[in-house]
């Protein structure tokens, strides 16, 4: 068991030194230029100023020396100083990072709960209509392109019913404006989370229902709604823990195409900003977080395994 | 209403109040007299009690001050004070609430007004530049009413308008405007060049003048004026390093209206009526700027009535979309031949580009009337071989561009490309086929399509290369490509020296340009241009350059286009400039409600 | 037994009471084999799927016109053009029906380069369990957590960009979950007794892998493969979206950019944004339904369904 746990946390530790590294790398490789990108389209500048500008931001040093210093930043907790906002890295992450937990948190918690409770009817009873309709109706969700949805779901309810506003989180700072703004993303994000969650639990239900423990539980002339509940979705539920918990690792990444047709500033727009502008420090500030977060949820799910299957923490 | 009236009442009651109180204690010098002559511009629009706009600004801007300064200064006469007061606040109350909203794409990222590109366009309204260009593409004063320049053009003086003040109630001073070059010149990259080459400067307050002095002759500083926002120093010289103040508002600024708070959350930016501006009163309380990350869902909104226009620099509204917003009946169109156009880049530092004769045997393998069909729906013409469009300055008539493939197989042949093997593609003169790469950013994924539709039925093969933005910009800056689909944004047919001669003048670099032409006569051109402010040889000069991109092809442009604006029926008074469209000074005061 | 119990928890496999099932399979024929694989397919996802394989394989069957002939631009559905023109004028049946090679092929060939790396890594992590395990499967970790959108910009950069670039990149960012039920199946397979047997006799690791282990992991690959295609068919439309595709290859994705970019949608011209969108979902759902034939056998088929951000 102790050498299970070393050999673990060895390896997520090295998986995190080298997604750190990797984080350096990529957007290095990037072909274009974060000094160049600073300056406009249509604006002159002589190379002697781009040469400046270049050793104000330290990419005139060779790599292993920007390397390090990255490494040494990173050590005091240092993200950096974003090109092309202006601020400290750490700033503008977190800032992104509450609205976007907020909207794609809520998303995934509903979708979490809409997910689980009809699969688990689905996968209970998966001869009747509502369940292939379900079915049905989920797989084709899980089918469409999301930003496709997403503008059709604009185009319906907020163009043509002109229920809900086109943009932003908010037009005035108050509880109403936020959750009428957000109604349209959160749905769109929780129907694509819900399908996925949907179909999991949905094939997980159809197999443990087989098991002898669910027999023994209707011998024992338990209500059938207690026995799915209390014991076979009980049991069913460790894939489901699996999927979020990437699915939380991932809420940092934001939803990006959600982001871009609600015009939402999320994490997922911010990355997509800073990797056209090549703003090297956001884009390893913002992996970094994605790779910490990513990490410990899986850890996390690792102990919710064992809470929730008490064999798990059984030695071998 | 009521609401809204008792508001007005009281607010009079009280101005009338301190008015008696103020009247009472202060020494007499009549301060609205003293400057009744300063107002005098003929407002539009006039109520029957008061004479002038600025009278009246000035007897609020007095008020506002003993009220919130607890000085009085300019203790004003009673009866003048009472009669404006209520009229202006006549005027704002039929105006409250009234707000003008813009749609636009240019979406702002921080909240940096130094520091983001979108940002600093929009603060136009706030804290608009020294210069402008008028309707017709001519540069005039902005904020000052008249400029000169040395016989050697190396110094430079801009008289300031009389009537500016900034939003915190100082008046302008030339002092700000000698700041904000200065400061522009240290604090941004792209400005540093004022750094490098201000010899000196100075301001004179009686003159209400500023001079600047280079070291080298500058013959564009009117231009290059037109696009830095004045800054009041009084505020700014405090930030030292102005690209990393980060303010979500309110900035102090001396247009029409001052940016009140920069919203990102909501994707807004939010102007205020400058409440010292003594100019024609704008109708609107508020100019709001929405940003759409999508530009289907700003149409939407447009079609929704969400937003009154829309505004994107440098670009038209999209063509495909104008016709749906017409079935709507909800709004017209303002439309502007537009400076920039979208050209045919061609690698003259690599064979067989670098051939004139290719060129011209190219240049008949287009198909301009289609391209301008199905890129631009109908608005836009087909081009003149002399590139630049009829909107620009000094602009001289050559040939139109015609399409004829047969004309353009011959010329080939005649040039000594030839399909000697049979093969269906031209050989070189080596006797190697001719592969040519087509270099594309996505957005002009289309256009390439049927351009190498057209190359390929005159025997070219086209290996079309659709990149991101960046990969463009590094593979043109190592001239792998041999053609390449871009475009030039009004100020680049403007910078270098004009006419579009900074996108290919070899001895520039930069983002967008191509910088392939090192033609010693094409250089000399330029050189003469740059030279000068005398408007007759600039005309000769611009000429001379226009025949010279006729004779020469550099590069082709595919088609003028006009910039076409979608606005509200319900307003009247847009106005459009070839450098930054609708969004001008212009349209924030003139625009009203019909 | 109990570590094998976990893996397949994590995976939703069926904890199986006594031997494999896959262990008597083996002693049927390959024919019977693929009749009894045959008869798990979902009838109608078989003939849409035959339906969309036989559109790419003899488009000019199908296609009233040539994808590249150009007619009036943004017309609406008329006899002559059942589904309109686009924006340049091109017939958006026709280019809907040539649209369907290039969009099947990015599916699967890519699904067939993550099959093959998730495939092997999986197999080597399973049964060579202890350091090599935990190095394979950190590597997988690392690509899990590897940004795929600065990859992607890269590889289109620094290679020509072509359909095969395309589905290189899709091919070599997507195996990580067919990694990890490969290897927890393979944990499994490899304590059974045939296998043991197989080691006591003699036999190399590498022949055991391919004759003992790789035939029973059949049906856990094959859905697997095909929802990798249906994942794959998506992310090139939504590359696309962002202006990351190739718009010279007119799949199916690049048709619905084009939609969005060019005035389709805002025009309400439903008949160039919705085909190319529905035969994207029907041609997913095709390939789902094939995977969903396995369902009652290992349940592993649900376990990933299409995913799509």
């Amino acid at each position: 068991m102790i050498s299970t746990a070393v050999k673990k946390t060895f390896r997520y530790l090295s998986s995190f030194a080298l997604i750190v590294s990797l984080n350096f790398a990529l957007p290095r490789l990037m072909p274009g230029d974060p000094v160049k990108n600073l300056i406009g389209e249509d604006v002159y500048v002589s190379d002697l100023v781009i040469e400046e500008l270049r050793a104000e931001l330290g990419l005139n040093r060779p790599l292993l020396e920007q390397f390090l210093a990255y490494i040494q930043a990173l050590l005091r907790f240092d993200l950096g100083y974003s090109y092309h906002l202006h601020s400290p890295v750490a700033e503008v992450l977190q800032e992104r990072i509450g609205w976007t937990l907020l909207f794609v948190g809520v998303s995934v918690g509903l979708g979490a709960g809409l997910g689980v409770f009809l699969g688990a009817y689905a996968g209970w009873k998966p001869e009747t209509k509502l369940s292939r309709g379900l079915s049905c109706g989920f797989i084709l969700l899980s089918c469409t392109p999301p930003y496709f949805l997403a503008l059709l779901f604009l185009g319906i309810f907020a163009f043509k019913l002109g229920l809900f506003p086109f943009k932003g989180f908010y037009d005035t700072l108050t509880l109403g404006s936020i959750a009428s703004h957000l109604f349209l993303p959160v749905s769109v994000l929780a129907l694509f989370s819900a399908s996925r969650n949907f179909l999991i639990l949905r094939g997980s239900v159809i197999q443990e229902k087989e098991e002898l423990y669910a027999l023994y539980a209707r011998a024992k002339g338990l209500y059938e709604r207690e026995i799915l509940f209390r014991h076979v979705v009980k049991n069913a539920s460790l894939p489901i823990i699996t999927l979020l918990a990437l699915d939380f690792g991932f809420l940092f990444s934001g939803a990006l195409f959600i982001e871009i047709v609600f015009s939402l500033n999320g994490m997922g727009t911010l990355i997509y900003d800073a990797i056209i502008g090549k703003d090297y420090p956001v884009l390893q500030g913002a992996f970094l977080l994605i790779a910490l977060a990513v990490l410990i949820a899986n850890i996390l799910a690792d102990f919710l395994y064992a809470v929730v299957d008490p064999r798990v923490r059984r030695p071998a | 209403m009521q609401h809204n009236l008792k508001k007005v009442l009281i607010g009079i009651l009280i101005l009338l109040i301190l008015n008696a109180s103020l009247g009472a204690g202060a020494p007499s010098s009549s301060g609205a007299e003293a400057k009744a002559g300063i107002g005098n511009e003929t407002p539009k629009v006039q109520g029957p009690e008061f004479q002038s706009k600025g009278e009246i600004s000035e007897g609020i801007l007095a008020y506002m001050q003993a009220v919130y300064l607890g000085a009085a200064l300019r203790p004003p006469d009673e009866a003048t004070l009472s009669k404006a007061a209520s009229a202006y606040l006549l005027q704002l109350e039929k105006t409250k609430g009234s707000v003008l909203k813009i749609a636009t794409p240019n979406t702002v990222k921080s909240a940096s007004l130094f520091g983001d590109y979108s940002l600093g366009i929009f603060a136009h309204l706030s804290n608009p530049p020294l210069m402008k260009m008028d309707a017709n593409g001519k540069l005039v004063g902005q904020l000052v009413d008249c400029y000169e320049v040395s016989e050697n053009n190396t110094r430079w003086t801009f008289y300031l308008k009389d009537e500016l003040y900034w939003s915190d109630g100082k008046k302008v001073s030339p002092k700000d405007a000698e700041f904000t070059i200065r400061y522009y010149g240290k604090k941004t990259p792209s400005a540093r060049w004022i750094n490098d080459t201000l010899k000196s400067s100075s301001f004179s307050e009686a003159e209400n003048s500023v001079t600047f002095k280079f070291n080298k002759p500058y013959t564009r500083i009117n231009l290059e004026f037109a696009t830095y926002n004045l800054l009041p120093a009084h505020i700014w010289e405090k930030i030292e390093e102005p690209q990393k103040y980060i303010h979500e508002g309110s900035y102090v600024g001396c247009g029409p209206y001052f940016l009140k708070r920069i919203e990102l959350k909501a994707g807004k930016l939010v102007f205020e009526r400058n409440p010292y501006w003594r100019g024609p009163m704008p109708a609107f309380e508020c100019v709001e700027i929405h940003f759409y990350s999508n530009l289907d869902v700003a149409t939407l909104a447009l079609e929704n009535g969400e937003v009154d226009t829309y505004y994107k620099y440098a670009s038209s509204y999209p063509y495909p979309n104008i016709e749906q917003l017409k079935k709507t009946e909800k709004f017209d169109f303002l439309e502007k031949t537009n400076v920039g156009l979208i050209f045919l880049g061609f690698n003259l530092k690599k064979a067989p580009l670098s051939d004139r004769a290719f060129r011209e045997a190219l240049s008949y393998a287009l198909n301009y009337e289609e391209l301008v069909a199905l890129e631009t729906l109908g608005y836009g013409e087909v081009a003149n071989r002399g590139f630049v469009p009829p909107s620009m300055e000094y602009y001289k008539e050559t040939e139109k561009l015609k399409y004829n493939p047969a004309k353009a197989r011959e010329l080939m042949k005649k040039a000594g490309y030839e399909d000697r093997n049979e093969n269906g593609i031209l050989e070189n003169k080596e006797g190697d086929d001719l592969r040519l790469t087509l270099l594309v950013r996505q957005d002009s994924a289309r256009t390439a399509e049927l351009l190498s539709e057209y190359l390929e039925e005159i025997g070219l093969e086209i290996e079309v290369k659709n990149v991101d933005q960046d990969t463009w910009f590094t593979l043109k800056d190592d001239y792998k490509y041999d053609l390449t689909v871009t475009r030039s944004t009004p100020w680049g047919m403007l910078m270098h020296a004009s006419w579009g001669s900074g996108y290919f003048d070899s001895r520039r670099s930069g983002k967008g340009v191509l910088h392939t032409l090192e033609d010693p006569a094409f250089l000399q051109l330029c050189d003469e241009l740059l030279a000068t402010t005398d408007s007759a040889e600039l005309e000769k000069s611009a000429h001379a350059l226009q025949a010279y991109y006729a004779e020469n092809l550099p590069a082709i442009p595919l088609y003028w286009n006009r910039v076409v604006t979608p606005f509200n029926r319900d307003f009247e008074g847009w106005a459009a400039d070839p450098l930054y469209g609708i969004y001008n000074l212009e349209t924030f005061v003139e625009v009203r409600k019909k | 037994m109990q570590k094998e119990s976990r893996a397949y928890k994590e995976l939703g496999v069926q904890r199986n009471l006594g031997l494999p099932k896959e262990s008597y399979t083996l002693k049927e024929s390959g024919l019977q084999k693929f009749g009894k694989i045959f008869k798990t397919f979902n009838r109608g996802g078989l003939l849409l799927f035959f339906f969309f394989f036989f559109l790419a394989l003899f488009p000019s069957l199908f296609a009233p016109y040539s994808p590249s002939e150009r007619f009036i631009p943004y017309e609406a559905p008329s006899e002559a053009h059942l589904l309109g023109t686009n924006d340049i004028g091109n017939d958006i049946l026709s280019e809907l029906v040539y649209g369907t090679r290039i969009s099947l092929m990015v599916g699967f060939a890519s699904a067939c380069i993550s099959t093959v790396i998730g495939l092997s890594i999986g197999l080597l992590a399973g049964y060579f369990r202890g350091w090599t395990a935990e190095v394979l499967m950190g590597f997988t970790d690392v690509v899990l957590l590897l940004p795929k959108l600065p990859l992607i910009i890269i590889l289109g950069a620094f290679l020509r960009p072509s359909v095969w670039i395309l589905i290189l990149v899709l091919g070599l960012l997507s195996w990580e979950s067919l990694a990890r039920i490969v290897r927890a199946k393979t944990l499994q397979l490899r304590e059974s007794g045939y296998v043991k047997s197989a080691q006591c006799i003699g036999f190399s690791s590498f022949h055991i892998m391919c004759t003992d282990i790789i035939p029973n992991l059949v049906h856990v690959i094959l859905p697997k493969f095909m929802l990798a295609t249906a994942s794959a068919m998506i992310s090139e439309a939504s590359l696309s979206f962002l202006g990351l595709g190739d718009p010279s290859l007119k799949s199916w994705g690049i048709m619905l950019s084009f939609a969005f970019s060019r005035g389709g949608f805002i025009r309400d011209m439903w008949w160039w944004y919705l085909p190319p969108g529905l035969c994207i979902t029907f041609c997913v759902l095709a390939v789902a339904l094939l995977g969903f034939g396995f369902e009652p056998k290992t349940g592993v088929a649900k376990k990933e369904v299409v995913k799509l951000q």
